[in-house]
This record gives structure tokens, C-alpha cells and sequence, in this order.
């Protein structure tokens, strides 16, 4: 493999990293108000987030960036490849992440947030000093468990051209008629990002999880 | 029993700072409070005694609005909770909050904030919902967990203390809030039976300053010293009130006779 293949390699890598990156942080809080709307059933809203929730779910991600890269600039839309991608990337992933913090939501000790309300605190304080810093340990490893799957399922964005990092490897395999180096590669590199994750979850769960137990 | 405690309760009509009257609630079919009126004069120890089942913790989370019942009123200091004046309109969060700040409420499973110290727990309130400065906030923590006796578990977390300790945090939590009423569910009934005596020391010694209380507790040798009124409850009705020493004396009622009976003897 020559450095060139290499260096293609690496930016392939650093493509499917950001698009990663930013998929996750947009699909985290917007799985997060869906889980929210649908615990708080707001009229109107938490029935729009079920629907979406389950067609989400069911919807290849390789389908979902086609039908967004070809079907926005139907209705007038222009989106650009890379924006698709990480569209989604975040619109999938955050149908995975409502239902893993809508699980953890609807975990949550009634007691604990009893109590708070009749100290006088309202909904939304309730759930900034109360329920979230204990919602997000619950659920950190789940989230992280999506994380990684969506690291590894981000090669579907290839379909519509973005030179992610599977795709990379498979046009330096084909100019050199040696697929498997830059495969190996590439699996390598998935690797370490994912170990990259989990290193991550364990580390913040030492700092941050000692406040654990039930009350 | 005791002369102070005939003594307030011969005194001249102190101001109730808790009034309900003719409280009803339903679920579904199943009437749980059936006209229920009780008062709570300041500096006043009310316990709320009754057999499983039949209202008193729905009485409770009436007077703090978790419940709303189906007809009645509950007073604050002579503020209608839930309603605003005129009983038509219901309060909105805002107004329902501020009249809830000036109650505290110790739980029967302490429900303490698991990812919060014990101080933690105690300035929440005061500093977040009654906006109180930090330092004044904490200062008065720490003379209430010295009260308890907790001083050295100011930075423990709950899940590190026994169940008598975590019960002394919860009514530190609550009187942090300076409530002009405290109300307690069962306090003591989640307790281990050598844990108790310690939280019901607390809870005497308040009474005995002066605090406004409404409890209620299985601990019939609390409410046969500590209080100055003894309400029974049953099936969602009031069935027999009085002096600590009539109650237990010389019960009125056929139904506080078998409750005693079940609940006192041995
Ligand atoms: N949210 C609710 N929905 C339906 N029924 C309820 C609800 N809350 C309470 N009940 C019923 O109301 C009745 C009275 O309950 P409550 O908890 O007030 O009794 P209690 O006197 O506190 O009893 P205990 O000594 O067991 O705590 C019970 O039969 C209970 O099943
Ligand atoms: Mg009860």
C-alpha cells in the first residue's frame, strides 16, 4: 500500500469520525426531547414522535440517505452530500436514543421526583437538578452502545458518495488490485474508534459514578 | 398526660395554619376520602393514626395538591391551595409551588436525591426554588444537621447512611425550607424497629419547640405523648378526634376501641 493509499485512507477516517461526531451530537438531544414529549405526552407531539420513532427504526440507513440526498431537492430542498450524511446518521440514531432515554425516563423513581415537587420546584428545574444528572449515567451505556453502532453502521453513507472510510478502502483495493491491506486498515480503524467510545463511557462512568445507589 | 400538652390545647383559639374541610376524594369508584375536615393550630401536633388503607397518606398529598380533590378546601394561613380566590379558577404552577414552599414534607421512604450529598439535599430547595443566598443557605444546614446530629455526614451521600439517618435528613431537608407546617407519612414505619426511637427523638423535640405538625405514624407511644390532638381515620372519614389522654383513655367510638385494641395492646 503506498503513503498516498494510506494518507486517502486516513481522511476517509477522519470523514466518517466527523460525520460520526456530529450525527451523534445532534441525534442525542433530539432523541432525548423526543423521549421527553413522549414521557410528558404532549398532546399532538408525543404521537408525531412515536410515529417517527418507529418508521426510523425501520428504515435502512442506506434507504434514509438516499431518500434524503435525492428526495429533499425534490420538494425544493437543496442539501449538499455531506450534510445528508450526517442528517442521517442524527435522524437514525435518535430514534434509537428516544427509546433508551425514554426507558431510563420512565425508570426514574416516581419518590424522588414527588419529593421535588413538593419542595416547590418546577417541571423543567426538576429535570435540570434532579432527573437528568442521574438520567444520563443510567444511560450513558446504552448511548454508548448506539454510539458504536452508529460508527459502524456510518458506511451507509457511501451510497451517496461520500468517501467515508470503507469506501476509501474499497477504491485503493481496486486501483491496486490488493483489496485486502486497506481493508485491514480500515477494520483497524473502526476498532480503535469504538475502543475509543468504550474507553470513553468507562472513564466518565470513574469520575462521575459515585453518587450511585438508591436514596 | 402531660400539662403542657392539655394546657395548649385549652389555650385561647390559635390561628389554624391548616384547614381542610370537607375533603372528598375518588378513584375511580372507590370513595378514599369521604368529606374529611380536620385543623391545625400553629405550634399545634396532630397525628393522623388509621389502618392501611383508609386515607391518610391521600390526605396528605391533598394538602399539597398532588392529589386533587374532587370537593373541599384545604387552607394554608387561611390561603386556599389549588384554588385561586373564588374556587373556580385552578392555581398554575407558579402560585401552587409558592404556597408549597411554605410546607415541609418528610417521606415514609425518606426520598432523598441519590446524586446529592446530604448538604446537597437540604440547600436544594432553599437555594434553587426559594432563591435564598448560598452562604446563609448552608450555614443554617449545618446548624440543622448539628440538630440531627449528622454534622459529620454533611458531605456523605444517602446511600451511605442507615435508615434512621436518612429519615434525620429528610426532616432536615424539610425544616431547611422554614415551613410554617410540617407534615410527615409515616416517618418511621420504613425503619428498622431499633432505628425508630431516634427519629421520633427528632420529631419530639420539634414538637416540643413549636413546630406546626401533621403526622401520621403507627407509633402510638409518639402520638399518646407528643400530641396535642389524635385524629382516627377510617374509610375515608374521620371517625374519632381528641386529646391524646381521651383517645387512649377512654376512646368515644366502638372503631377507635378495635383500633386500639389492634394497634396498642400486647
Ligand atoms: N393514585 C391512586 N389510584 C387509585 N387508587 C388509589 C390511588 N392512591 C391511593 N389509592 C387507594 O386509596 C386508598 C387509600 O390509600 P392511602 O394511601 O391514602 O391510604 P393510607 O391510609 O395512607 O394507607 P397506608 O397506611 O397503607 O399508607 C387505598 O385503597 C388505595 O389503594
Ligand atoms: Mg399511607
Amino acid at each position: 500500500m503506498t503513503l498516498n493509499a494510506f494518507l486517502s485512507l486516513l481522511n476517509g477516517a477522519g470523514v466518517t469520525i466527523s460525520v460520526s461526531l456530529a450525527g451523534i451530537a445532534l441525534g442525542v438531544p433530539f432523541g432525548l426531547a423526543l423521549a421527553l414529549l413522549r414521557w410528558q405526552r404532549v398532546p399532538l407531539l408525543a404521537p408525531l414522535a412515536t410515529v417517527y420513532v418507529s418508521l426510523l427504526r425501520s428504515t435502512p440507513a442506506v434507504t434514509l440517505c438516499l431518500l434524503i440526498f435525492f428526495a429533499l431537492p425534490v420538494i425544493g430542498i437543496e442539501i449538499d452530500a455531506l450534510s445528508a450524511a450526517v442528517a442521517t446518521l442524527a435522524l437514525n440514531t435518535a430514534a434509537f436514543n428516544c427509546e433508551i432515554w425514554r426507558s431510563g425516563l420512565m425508570n426514574f423513581s416516581r419518590d424522588q421526583i414527588e419529593a421535588a415537587r413538593t419542595f416547590g420546584m418546577s417541571g423543567p428545574l426538576t429535570f435540570r437538578r434532579i432527573i437528568f444528572p442521574q438520567l444520563w449515567r443510567t444511560c450513558l451505556p446504552s448511548l454508548v452502545n448506539e454510539m458504536t453502532l452508529l460508527i459502524k453502521s456510518s458506511t451507509a453513507i457511501a451510497v451517496i458518495g461520500v468517501a467515508e472510510i470503507t469506501r476509501a478502502a474499497i477504491r485503493i483495493g481496486a486501483q491496486t488490485y490488493d483489496p485486502l491491506p486497506p481493508m485491514l486498515v480500515a477494520t483497524g480503524i473502526y476498532i480503535v474508534l469504538v475502543l475509543v467510545f468504550v474507553g470513553l463511557q468507562r472513564f466518565t462512568e470513574r469520575v462521575y459514578g459515585h453518587a450511585g445507589g438508591a436514596a | 398526660m402531660t400539662d403542657t400538652a392539655s394546657e395548649s390545647r385549652d389555650a385561647p383559639v390559635l390561628a389554624p395554619v391548616l384547614e381542610i374541610s370537607g375533603l372528598t376524594k375518588t378513584f375511580d369508584d372507590k370513595v378514599v376520602l369521604d368529606g374529611v375536615s380536620l385543623t391545625v393550630a400553629r405550634g399545634q401536633t396532630v397525628c393522623l393514626l388509621g389502618p392501611s388503607g383508609s386515607g391518610k397518606s391521600t390526605l396528605l398529598r391533598c394538602v399539597n395538591w398532588l392529589e386533587k380533590p374532587d370537593q373541599g378546601t384545604v387552607l394554608l394561613c387561611g390561603e386556599r391551595i389549588g384554588m385561586r380566590p373564588g374556587g373556580v379558577v385552578p392555581m398554575g404552577n407558579a402560585e401552587l409551588a409558592k404556597l408549597r414552599m411554605r410546607m415541609g414534607t418528610v417521606f415514609q421512604h425518606f426520598n432523598l436525591w441519590p446524586h446529592l450529598t446530604v448538604l446537597q439535599n437540604i440547600i436544594e430547595a432553599p437555594v434553587h426554588v426559594q432563591k435564598r443566598r448560598r452562604e446563609e443557605v448552608i450555614a443554617e444546614a449545618e446548624a440543622l444537621l448539628e440538630n440531627v446530629g449528622l454534622a459529620d455526614k454533611r458531605d456523605a451521600f444517602p446511600s451511605r447512611l442507615s435508615g434512621g439517618q436518612k429519615q434525620r435528613v429528610g426532616i432536615a431537608r424539610a425544616l431547611a425550607m422554614k415551613p410554617e407546617l410540617l407534615l410527615f407519612d409515616e416517618p418511621t414505619s420504613a425503619l428498622d424497629p431499633e432505628l425508630v426511637g431516634e427519629v421520633v427523638a427528632v420529631m419530639k423535640s420539634l414538637s416540643q419547640a413549636g413546630s406546626t405538625m401533621l403526622v401520621v405514624t403507627h407509633e402510638m407511644g409518639f402520638a399518646r405523648e407528643t400530641a396535642d390532638k389524635v385524629v382516627l381515620m377510617d374509610g375515608g372519614r374521620v371517625v374519632e378526634e381528641g386529646g391524646p389522654e381521651e383517645f387512649f383513655g377512654n376512646p368515644r367510638t366502638e372503631r377507635a376501641r378495635q383500633f386500639l385494641q389492634r394497634y396498642v395492646s400486647a
